[in-house]
């Protein structure tokens, strides 16, 4: 499967920043996206969505509303969250009395899908997958599958998730963020448990045809585990399947989010990259959520596009002019792993 | 692509706890929608009815054995419909626990059945309840995930009233692209007062027992309740119970209106018509259509005219939304599990509580339990955002 | 209150429960048909305007067809409020 376009909303602008000093620092311990203007979408339909309904929407259409595809394959796994408990809270005050409908139509998971689908007429194949850490990397997959049943199609593939207001205290009450503010700088030496949190929007446009595409989506694989032995073994075998005979990993392109309860996964990780691969981080410049590996994505696409790497990115140089394999492995609350082999071409 | 069989099936609902309750439920006609909420107050107590699996969330815990905080009314259906799906497949520990076993489910209330407990944690007005990391829909299979150490795929899909339809196409799809050897597929709702007060803003609750198809008809009735299949390849059946193939899936969008369908339905028309495509079927090779039927004036009239449009003059073709409500996430399960049983049994169920034809599109459902030969039942989910699904299970 | 005075605080209030951020209230014109062209609402619009028009001034719509023909537009709300309204 090739990625041939991308488009991202996240804290960051969309390009690859050299400079830390222009990397947006989180404010009030939140990496909040920088939203553009949305000047696609039908004012009479942004004026009911929610941030994560606009910014997908608004992410994605730049590359579908001219460009026709096949279908429509996202991965979120709180889109609606917001809605859901406006609903809620409204349920509440008015003791179930009338209740404005407009926010529980917009509460359901598969709404930027949907929306999606509406908007741009699209009658083609159309889902959401909201497996928590894992919904982004299943839509890949899913994507990968229907490219294999119909091979001359074209695919939307992306993943979005925002910082709501309600989602964001829960996830304090569970403990899931840094109580203490750190700048981006700092953030990997933080030795404290929790990370900053993100939110953002990441679109791709898929399709067989290796032409002028930007990369390869080689292999994907994900497992549900807390055992760092399984965790290592699982990735041994899906390098050993996927990369040929003496190829190696150029880049490893790390999630490390600033947690201390799970760095221990990504050194693991890093231990069986190979001594000359390069290791990258992305998440102090978006901050972490549920499909902030489709950021991760964004950014492999970027390297190997440009051939750089910024270095207040880079966490282990290589001796490597050039690079083609890219592993990225995230690890989404100890529990959820992912590994996605992506090459150029 | 591999041929892919169903060796194991669960379900509770509201007209039984088993595949077995289920189906003399539906060969006596029974309804198990009733005037009857006690699982949470609300104002619609007594005044709605609602499709309830006589079940407390006391007697799951103790039946499951649960001793886990934390888990949702929505978690302990799916686990109860699970494990009879498993203990009917024979299926091993090892193999559920293999890394080629996936797990794919699908929910859309998840831990929103418990209101107060989000009400509170979501706007911070406590300290943090038990169940902060349950009400996300993924909560639930990562629960079934932990209770049954499933190493394989796991996902959770949300398209609306039509997930469990793609929870089924989406485990087929791992096994014939070799990411898994077999899949338990399926989902689970439990009833909330989120979805009843949502419903019934957008005045689509009858406050009468559901009449699908039925020209007077007012609205759906809300029901609850889970279902699994067991789905395993060809070379990995012999010697078990094989209960049908799953021969034919699609999933199409309607493009139209965030919650309702298009006048011709061409959401609807083109997912029946992309699972007959890839089952190789002709429309007249379809026996038996599990309609979506949930009883409101849009979809069944849409849903009418696009089986007209497929099939010129449909087959027989029933609802069983009358029979348990509409079960949301699980509804494409659990009529998928019908779906079979009338292929298993070669026989039909009653469409209940209709009686008059509406004219516009001159259907008249199934309205006997009927014996006869099926050898191809469809079945569709239709969702907002306009998620439409058919699957077809085909006689072995 | 003044007949007038009502149909200016209406489309206030319909501007914001519907969050129609691009439209400034005193553009909507009396006899604009609210639904289809015009404004440009739909049907979820419908409900919530029927919601709107309960919580501000007490009018009891139970049927959203009926609903549709007091909601043509400003002027039809306005006359059916003044006849029914309990609050």
């Amino acid at each position: 499967m090739y990625i041939h376009q991308t488009y991202c909303i996240s804290a960051q602008q969309d390009l690859l920043q050299d400079d830390i000093e222009q990397i947006n620092e989180p404010i009030d311990k939140k990496l909040l996206a920088i939203e553009p203007s949305y000047e696609k979408i039908p004012p009479g339909i942004l004026r009911r969505m929610g941030k994560s309904i606009r910014m997908g929407v608004g992410a994605a259409l730049p590359l579908i509303s001219e460009t026709k595809v096949d279908g429509i394959i996202l991965g979120s796994a709180n889109a609606g969250m917001d809605d859901c408990v406006k609903f809620l809270n409204q349920m509440v005050q008015y003791e179930e009395g009338q209740l404005t409908p407009g926010s529980f139509v917009q509460s359901t998971g598969n709404v930027i899908a949907g929306q999606l689908g509406l908007i741009t007429k699209n009658k083609g194949y159309n889902i959401t997958h909201i497996h928590l850490g894992l919904a982004f990397e299943n839509a890949l997959l899913d994507a990968m599958m229907q490219l294999n049943a119909n091979a001359s199609n074209s695919y939307l593939v992306g993943g979005v998730d925002e910082i709501s207001p309600f989602h964001y205290n829960i996830e304090t009450l569970a403990g899931s963020y840094k109580s203490e503010d750190i700048s981006n700088k700092k953030l990997y030496e933080s030795d404290s448990p929790g990370c900053v949190v993100g939110e953002g929007a990441t679109m791709f446009i898929v399709n067989n045809s290796a032409d002028g595409a930007i990369a390869k989506v080689k292999a994907i694989s994900s497992l549900h585990s807390s055992d760092l032995d399984l965790v290592q073994q699982q990735l041994k075998s899906f390098l050993q399947k996927n990369l040929a005979e003496g190829e190696t990993i150029d880049l490893f392109l790390s999630g490390e989010n600033g947690d201390n309860r799970t760095l221990p996964f990504y050194q693991a990780v890093e231990s069986i990259a190979g001594e000359d691969t390069a290791i990258v981080r992305y998440k102090h410049m978006t901050g972490d959520f549920a499909t902030a590996s489709a950021l991760g994505l964004w950014y492999a696409c970027q390297f190997l596009k440009n051939q750089s790497l910024p270095g207040h990115m880079l966490k282990r140089q290589s001796s490597k002019a050039a690079f083609s394999n890219i592993l990225i492995y995230n690890n989404f609350k100890g529990v959820q792993h992912s590994f996605v082999l992506v090459s150029a071409n | 692509m591999s041929r892919i069989f169903i060796t194991g099936m669960g379900i509770v609902s509201a007209v039984g706890n088993s595949v077995a309750a289920n189906h003399e439920a539906l060969k006596a006609n029974t309804c198990g929608i009733q005037y009857k909420l006690d699982l949470f107050p609300s104002k619609y107590a007594g005044l709605l009815p609602f499709g309830l699996v006589a079940l407390s969330n006391e007697e799951l815990l103790k039946a499951l054995k649960v001793t886990e905080s934390g888990v949702t009314r929505t978690s302990l259906l799916g686990l109860y419909a699970l494990n009879e799906a498993l203990a009917d497949s024979k299926i091993s520990t090892e193999e559920i626990q293999s890394f080629d076993t996936a797990l794919i489910g699908a929910n859309t209330v998840g831990g929103m059945c418990l209101t107060d407990e989000l009400y509170n944690d979501a706007n911070a007005k406590t300290d943090g309840s038990d169940y902060l990391g349950s009400y996300d829909c993924a909560s639930v299979n990562l629960f079934l995930q932990r209770h049954l150490k499933i190493n394989g795929v796991i996902n959770t899909i949300n398209t609306a009233c039509s997930s469990s339809a793609n929870a089924i196409m989406y485990g087929a799809m791992l096994m014939n692209n070799g990411y898994a050897r077999r899949a338990i597929v399926g989902g689970t709702d439990s009833l909330a007062k989120f979805t009843i007060n949502g419903f019934n803003s957008l005045h689509i609750l009858s406050n009468e027992i559901c009449t699908p198809f039925d020209e007077g008809r007012k609205g759906l009735n809300l029901g609850e309740g889970a279902a699994w299949l067991i789905l395993e390849k060809e070379e990995d059946i012999k010697g078990k119970n094989v209960y049908a193939e799953l021969t034919g899936y699609s999933n199409a969008n309607d493009a139209y209106h965030p919650s309702s369908l298009s006048d011709e339905g061409d959401g609807p028309f083109l997912s029946m018509q992309g699972a007959l495509k890839l089952a190789k079927l002709t429309p007249d090779k379809i026996d038996f259509i599990n309609a979506h039927g949930t009883g409101t004036e849009n979809n069944d009239e849409v849903e009418s005219r696009a089986m007209i449009r497929l099939f010129g003059k449909p087959p027989a073709f029933a609802s069983t939304k009358g029979n348990v409500g509409h079960t949301l996430g699980a509804a494409g399960a659990i009529e998928a599990v019908y779906s079979i049983l009338s292929l298993q049994h070669q026989e039909v169920y009653a469409n209940l509580h209709f009686k008059n034809t509406i004219p516009s599109t001159g259907l008249t459902p199934v309205e006997w339990y009927t014996k006869m030969p099926v050898n191809h039942v469809m079945s569709n989910s239709f969702g907002f955002g306009g998620n439409c699904s058919s699957l077809i299970f085909s006689k072995v | 209150m003044e007949t007038a005075e009502l149909k200016e605080q209406l489309k206030k209030q319909v501007v914001e429960f519907l969050n129609l951020s691009t439209v400034n209230p005193a553009d909507i014109k009396d006899d604009e048909p609210l639904f289809g062209e015009g404004l440009g609402l739909d049907s979820i619009d419908s409900i919530e305007l029927i919601v709107l028009l309960g919580r501000e001034y007490g009018v009891d719509i139970k049927d959203p067809k009926e609903g549709r023909k007091i909601l043509t537009s400003i002027n039809t709300m306005a006359a059916y409020i003044e006849e029914h309204r309990t609050k």
